[in-house]
């Protein structure tokens, strides 16, 4: 009996539910309908606030830029990462793409070359000032799919 | 449908980029949220949880001084935690198996992959609400029951004992016997 761990499971009250209620059987449409509602409105706050990312990318790269370590990679890695997010939620999926790339190349090489970093960097500031958002366009297809296979073939080195 | 009376609830929020915070807020309060709490860390999440008693708590990952991960273990773990069984709604753009399941691991309750997205919100909310999972206590963990909800489903192997290696005894109650 030495070797036995003790595991309990267990069912706390649900304090939620009883709190809110029941609503029924699926999903609540009301509820659903409003927020669809205010997410409409709020996409014309978008812009704006991919600008801020943008910036915040190029403040991070700088910082990376001007003294290469471990806290300012880690936080150009912190904003590549949140662009990665946000990007998507504010309907700029290449963005995100590339956002995704430079994730890899922060998170996956110990010596990451400034050149890639800023190819990257640059490629989408560019992507949002010309607010390119189209997946299907051949020359921004182009340009991610160059720089991921720049950051494969760097991390296959 | 009547719905739920989500104007009872408080939820906090927890990223550390201001727009996603307000975005989500915007949504919560869509749903009929009215009393919504930000932090902008984890550790600034805990000292919102002391003083405002969230319901649930939507929560990023990665953000500077204590992230998600550390956060949810502190809230779960900690002796000093201020509700170890506060529902845990993970927001975040680290969609890998592997982090789906190091959340899991961490003790988050449902995990909500980024772009945000309303019906994803409120199904996860809908989720903690109605299927809460049961909790488990056992050396090195404390949190939400990780495996499937439908535990008749599940026809793998069991992980829990074979991971020990030794034997080991369960016991279930329910939350009056707590």
């Amino acid at each position: 009996m030495t070797n036995q761990k003790p595991i309990e499971i267990f069912t706390p009250p649900n304090i939620l539910k009883a709190k809110v209620g029941c609503a029924g059987i699926g999903i609540d449409s009301a509820a659903l309908q409003r927020a669809e509602a205010v997410m409409e409105d709020l996409k014309s706050e978008f812009a704006a606030w991919m600008n801020a990312d943008i910036a915040k990318l190029g403040y991070s790269r700088d910082a990376y830029a001007a003294h290469p370590g471990v806290g300012t990679k880690g936080q150009l890695f912190r904003a590549s990462h949140d662009l990665k997010g946000q990007a998507l939620t504010f309907e700029h999926p290449v963005v995100a793409r590339m956002a995704a790339s430079l994730c890899k190349l922060l998170d996956g090489t110990p010596n990451t070359p400034l050149l890639l970093i800023d190819a990257h960097v640059n490629a989408i500031r560019i992507l949002v000032r010309q607010n390119v958002r189209d997946e299907s366009d051949p020359t921004t297809n182009a340009v991610a799919a160059e720089l991921e296979a720049q950051v494969r073939e760097l991390q296959a080195a | 449908m009547s719905g739920y009376r989500f104007d009872r609830l408080k939820i906090l929020v927890v990223d550390d980029n201001q727009h996603m915070r307000k975005l989500v807020a915007a949504i919560l309060q869509a749903f009929g949220v009215t009393h919504i709490t930000e932090a902008s860390n984890g550790v600034r999440a805990l000292a919102a949880m002391r003083e405002d008693c969230p319901d649930a708590i939507i929560l990023d990952w990665m953000m500077d001084e204590m992230n998600g991960i550390e956060f949810t273990k502190e809230v779960r773990m900690s002796k000093t935690s201020p509700n170890p069984y506060v529902p845990i709604i993970m927001l975040t753009g680290h969609t890998s198996a592997d982090c789906v399941q190091q959340a899991r691991d961490a003790g988050v309750n449902e995990f909500l992959a980024k772009p945000v997205s309303v019906k994803a919100m409120l199904s996860r909310l809908t989720a903690v609400i109605e299927n809460p999972r049961p909790f488990v206590r056992a050396e090195g963990y404390f949190g939400p029951c990780r495996r499937r909800r439908n535990s008749d489903e599940y026809t793998g192997p069991e992980r829990r004992s074979e991971a020990a290696g030794e034997s080991m005894w369960v016991t279930i109650k329910s939350g009056d016997e707590r």
